[in-house]
């Protein structure tokens, strides 16, 4: 997928939000979309989602099926999450006990089988966002596109989302996730790319160790780790790489 | 797929209560109209169709509105653009078609239809002609009421005033002796043709189901349009 001198505003007499991007999400491609809030971070994925359509230039080779991830789950519907999740897979053409098995899988994975029968607006906001995250991912897609997937999901989820991203690519599908908290060490591989006042930057390097700097190995409960990543992040320390001490 | 979003959106309609405001508002219309005594099934049909049109158009707002604005959008990311925007043209046209179906019935349970005078049509030719009125105002509404939905119009307040300065120049304009009939669809039209004795021919008939066909086709035809940019 590509995008070629797209160009975005959201209405006439707004100020371009994107200015001529010109980048290529290879198949099998993780790409990171750094940027501060507002940067133009999710306009970018709901570009490449084909949620928006480019202003100027175009988006080619979108893969035919694409999941896509928002920021915030709309929850305010008058479903149950297992009729939700029905729904969406007829949207998608499953149909009978290949639609069921597939949410089964999907609940059972995201931990969503107590709140199978509740209300999406009785759901917390975590748990929204993983039957968001469900919704997308009912038929194997060929380009994920996730939007701060890791926005109000519990400590035990959070490692969900790179083995997610791991088996999406391992099939040959691209994934296209933003994060501005750092999370991205969390995910091996990932190409950069950043966002900067409507100008999007490809190949920005991986933080390196400098020669003056040391490096700490840490251990940090589960339950905590997005805190101290956050604000280890915030004090200027860079964050090279996360990993789960399997027993 | 495009049947599936429809029945989606319908469902969560019903689910949601949206439904309830503009299936009220159009009892209360049918009351008014079948209320007051007998009258000649053409007639009473027809003038329930030109009442019926600005809520067969406020019905359409209603079902291409109930949806949280970011569930369009993951519906259209699941079955593309097009379909996105023909399931909710087809959602409001089956909920518009289910209320013609009452609003055919009404009449006829309230007895507020009397036996045909010499010269008038007969009941069934008249059930027949309030069929083709209401299809034809379901489909002006459903036309207007797409233009006016929150995806096009963007803010509540436009939402609302494309649906009542719509409705009501397809009243005004619709009159007789109007300075442009033409520019809007024939509702004011099928309603006088319809009220007339003995009723117009089938020439007459024809001529205004195809002004209502192209009328609609270009406005629907420009709702697709702006919808392919408009998420």
């Amino acid at each position: 997928m590509r995008f070629d001198q797209t160009w975005f505003r959201y209405a006439r007499r707004a100020g371009w939000a994107l200015t001529e991007v010109n980048a290529t999400v290879d198949p099998g491609a993780t790409v990171v979309v750094l940027g501060r809030n507002g940067a133009g971070k999710s306009t970018l994925l709901q570009l490449a989602a084909g949620v928006l359509e480019p202003v100027r230039g175009a988006v080619l080779d979108r893969p035919p099926v694409v999941g896509w991830v928002p920021e915030r789950f709309p929850a305010d519907q008058p479903f149950t999450t297992e009729q939700y999740l029905t729904a969406m897979a007829a949207l998608r053409g499953l149909r009978g006990s290949r639609s069921r098995s597939e949410i089964d899988q999907w609940v059972e994975r995201l931990g969503l089988g107590e709140h199978r029968h509740l209300r999406l607006g009785a759901l917390s906001k975590g748990t929204a966002q993983k039957v968001g995250l469900a919704q997308a991912l009912l038929v194997p897609p060929g380009l994920l596109v996730l939007d701060e997937p890791w926005e109000g999901l519990d400590s035990a989820a959070r490692t969900l989302v790179p083995q997610i991203v791991a088996e999406v690519t391992r099939a040959g599908g691209a994934v296209l996730i933003s994060d501005h908290r750092g999370e991205i060490a969390s995910l091996p591989g990932a190409i950069r790319w950043s966002v900067q006042n409507g100008t999007v930057v490809t190949g920005v390097p991986a933080p390196e160790p400098a020669p003056e700097d040391v490096i700490l190995e840490l251990a940090v409960a589960r339950a905590e780790a997005d805190q101290v990543m956050a604000r280890l992040s915030a004090e200027g320390h860079r964050i090279l790489r996360v990993r789960e001490e399997r027993a | 797929m495009t049947i599936a979003l429809a029945r989606m959106r319908l469902v969560a309609l019903v689910r949601g209560g949206r439904i309830l405001a503009p299936l009220i508002a159009g009892l209360v219309v049918l009351g008014i109209i079948h209320g007051g005594g007998q009258s000649p099934a053409a007639s009473a049909y027809g003038y329930s169709a030109a009442m019926l049109f600005p809520v067969f158009a406020w019905l359409t707002k209603v079902v291409l509105d109930a949806e949280p604005d970011v569930q369009r959008r993951l519906a259209r990311v699941a079955v593309g653009a097009a379909r996105e925007s023909a399931a909710g043209a087809l959602a409001a046209v089956a909920a518009g078609l289910a209320f013609t179906v009452v609003a055919i019935a009404v009449p006829l349970v309230m007895g507020a239809i009397g036996p045909p005078k010499p010269g008038e049509t007969s009941i069934v030719a008249g059930v027949g002609l309030g069929v083709l009125a209401h299809v034809l105002a379901l489909g002006a509404g459903v036309a207007l009421g797409s233009v006016a939905c929150r995806a096009v119009t963007r803010t509540v307040r436009n939402g609302v005033v494309v649906l009542v300065t719509g409705s009501v120049l397809v009243v005004v304009l619709g009159l007789r002796g109007s300075i442009a009939p033409w520019s809007v669809p024939p509702v004011m039209a099928v309603s006088r043709a319809l009220a007339e004795v003995p009723v117009p021919g089938a020439g007459a008939f024809l001529l205004i189901v195809g002004w209502a066909v192209v009328w609609c086709g270009a406005v629907l035809a420009g709702y697709v349009a702006v919808r392919r940019r408009r998420s």
